[in-house]
């Protein structure tokens, strides 16, 4: 360290202010992030052991357990994402490849419209057009389609960016082997951008299972054992939401909820990851 | 090449069409219900209660569902004016544009002003709460205190809580200079317990059970009352709320037996479970 001050002048300490910025900020960051989910673990680990998970809420949430709160939860997303995948990948796909002209434009524009629309927004809109239009009242059903019109604009636009990021020559070599237009977004860029694709799913998923706002008017309040998706049913956020802010006496079981909701996102990350991975495996591309 | 990459583009294709089918599907399905469905809506404090009493008169009444949904009590009145809930929950009295309307309370609910425990503030008069609420007195050294600055925590609009401590201390809501506005009540507390020189008014079940939890929070006498449930029950505590079910019209068929249940001394202990005080029985 002396050798060098003495040989560049001031140039070292500029270069350690530099580093240490650097550090300082990389710090503060995973710092931030690791405070919150050992703050969580911390105070709910006790709260979770396997009756927990398997039995009902009582006394508001106070006593028991989620297992109905997690069964609607699971409910919610399916219903999300069974909506949400294919027209996302669709419209992804119609965008990369075809999108270039005015219509794809004008489709782009409303995405980034629709991805700065703060999540109360999509609240109400489910409430009055899914809830009362449709007539599906609070239902897990009108949650989950509330829920897909919000996560769209994140999933198209990551799935684009997948789509696009692929070579030219993908499809220039892919049309030159006789392979038609479908051949080609089937067979070689939907594995060649699969990462990209599940990497869209799990920012979805996770923004879906972060929302409280969203499903507080749609899927709704009630913590019974859902019997059909035309049931409301109360998701795992919205619960968290409730017992630390609304309900006496609720924090303990809140940490709890809060310890599984961070263990759920951690194994559809695990997951999302390993898909990806044999996804890229398997691939035309890769092999 | 195995068989799995020559038929994986037909995999996709069928996968999606599934998908697709699967999402119309559920989309188009029907909203109706064939047994006794009571929706409720409204007031996030009631509706843990509302939830409990549900779930007792559920297992009373086999085939019945209670659907308690929660958003506030603005909201739980335009609900059930406009038909979209069987009964509605507000968290304070009918105002006089809601007179067609028709109450039935189930429980009271007292409202006190809240201090830090490490606060040596031990009363505040009613002209130096509105002081401080609208911004005239700004450090606790002014009222006895420490020479502190004083944060001021408030509720939002719509909040009943908001509309009875405005009511009570004949405040407008736009006098009010807040620093930090809270929604539900347990907010209301953390923002306090997390700041030692923070001010607010909750529910007094809630910051009683909370104080008696170990919360670093202080309950103030309003007008020389203490702040307990006990006061709030023989009725001296000033600031003090009922805790509504509201109908359109009088109630009939599953929608009276409910109402008739969570009025009924089957409930009490349900009603001081959350901390409120009952009205059934006397």
């Amino acid at each position: 360290m002396a050798n060098l001050l003495a040989a560049q002048g001031g140039r070292p300490l500029r270069d350690g202010l530099a580093d240490l910025a650097t550090w300082l900020g990389v710090t503060l960051v995973a710092g931030s992030a690791l405070w919150v989910v050992a703050d969580v673990i911390w105070h709910g680990v006790g709260a979770v052991n396997w009756g927990f998970v398997t039995t009902a809420p009582q006394d508001a949430g106070r006593a028991g357990g989620i297992s109905t709160i997690l069964v609607a939860t699971f409910l919610v997303l399916l219903v999300c994402m069974t909506a949400a995948l294919p027209l996302g990948l669709g419209a992804a796909m119609y965008l990369s490849e075809y999108g270039r002209g005015p219509m794809g434009r004008w489709v782009r524009r409303s995405l980034d419209v629709l991805a700065g629309v703060p999540s109360i927004v999509f609240g109400l809109f489910g409430a009055v057009f899914f809830v009362q239009v449709l007539g599906l009242g609070f239902s897990i059903l009108a949650g989950g389609l509330t829920l897909a019109c919000m996560v769209l604009p994140i999933l198209i636009r990551t799935t684009e960016m997948a789509f696009s990021g692929l070579p030219q020559e993908y499809r220039a070599g892919a049309a030159a082997l006789g392979f038609g237009p479908s051949g080609i977004l089937l067979r070689v860029l939907l594995p060649a951008a699969a990462p990209g694709l599940v990497a869209g799913l799990i920012l979805g998923v996770g923004r879906a299972l972060a929302e409280t706002a969203v499903l507080i008017f749609t899927s709704g309040y009630v913590d019974r054992m859902p019997d059909s998706l035309l049931d409301s049913g109360r998701v795992l956020s919205l619960h968290i939401f409730d017992l630390s802010m609304n309900v006496p006496g609720g924090d303990h079981n809140a940490y709890g909820a809060a310890v599984v909701l961070l263990l759920i996102l951690l194994v559809i990350n695990g997951i999302g990851g390993w898909l990806s991975r044999r996804w890229i495996g398997r691939g035309i591309v890769a092999s | 090449m195995g068989w799995y990459d020559r038929w994986r583009g037909g995999l996709l294709a069928i996968g999606l069409a599934l998908a697709m089918a699967g999402a119309a599907c559920s989309s188009t399905a029907d909203g109706a219900k064939a047994y006794p469905h009571l929706v409720i809506t409204g007031s996030s404090t009631v509706a843990p209660l509302a939830a409990e009493i549900g779930k007792r008169f559920e297992q009373a009444h086999p085939g019945v569902q209670v659907d308690v949904q929660t958003g506030g009590s603005s909201r739980g009145i335009a609900d059930v004016r406009k038909g979209n809930s069987d009964i509605g929950m507000a968290s304070r009295a009918l105002k006089t544009t809601e007179q067609t309307l028709l109450p039935f309370t189930i429980a009271r609910d007292g409202i006190g002003l809240i201090l830090h425990q490490s606060n040596p503030v031990n009363e505040l008069s009613r002209q130096q709460v509105v002081a401080i609420y609208t911004g005239q007195i700004t450090r606790w050294s002014e009222v006895g205190g420490l020479d502190r600055p004083i944060t001021v925590v408030h509720k939002a609009e719509g909040r009943s809580t908001q509309e009875l401590f405005l009511h009570h201390f004949e405040l407008d809501n736009r006098q009010v200079k807040p620093h930090v506005v809270v929604g539900d009540n347990e907010q209301g507390i953390k923002t306090v317990a997390g700041n030692p020189d923070a001010i607010g008014y909750v529910s007094i079940g809630t910051a009683s059970y909370d104080a008696s939890h170990g919360v670093p929070i202080r309950l103030l006498s309003v007008d020389g009352v203490a702040a307990t449930l006990e006061n709030v029950r023989n009725g001296q505590f000033p600031l003090s709320r009922p805790l509504n079910l509201v109908t359109r019209e009088v109630p009939t068929g599953v929608a009276k037996e409910f109402i008739d249940f969570a009025r009924s001394t089957q409930v009490i202990d349900l009603v001081e479970g959350q901390y409120f005080v009952p009205t059934a029985g006397g």
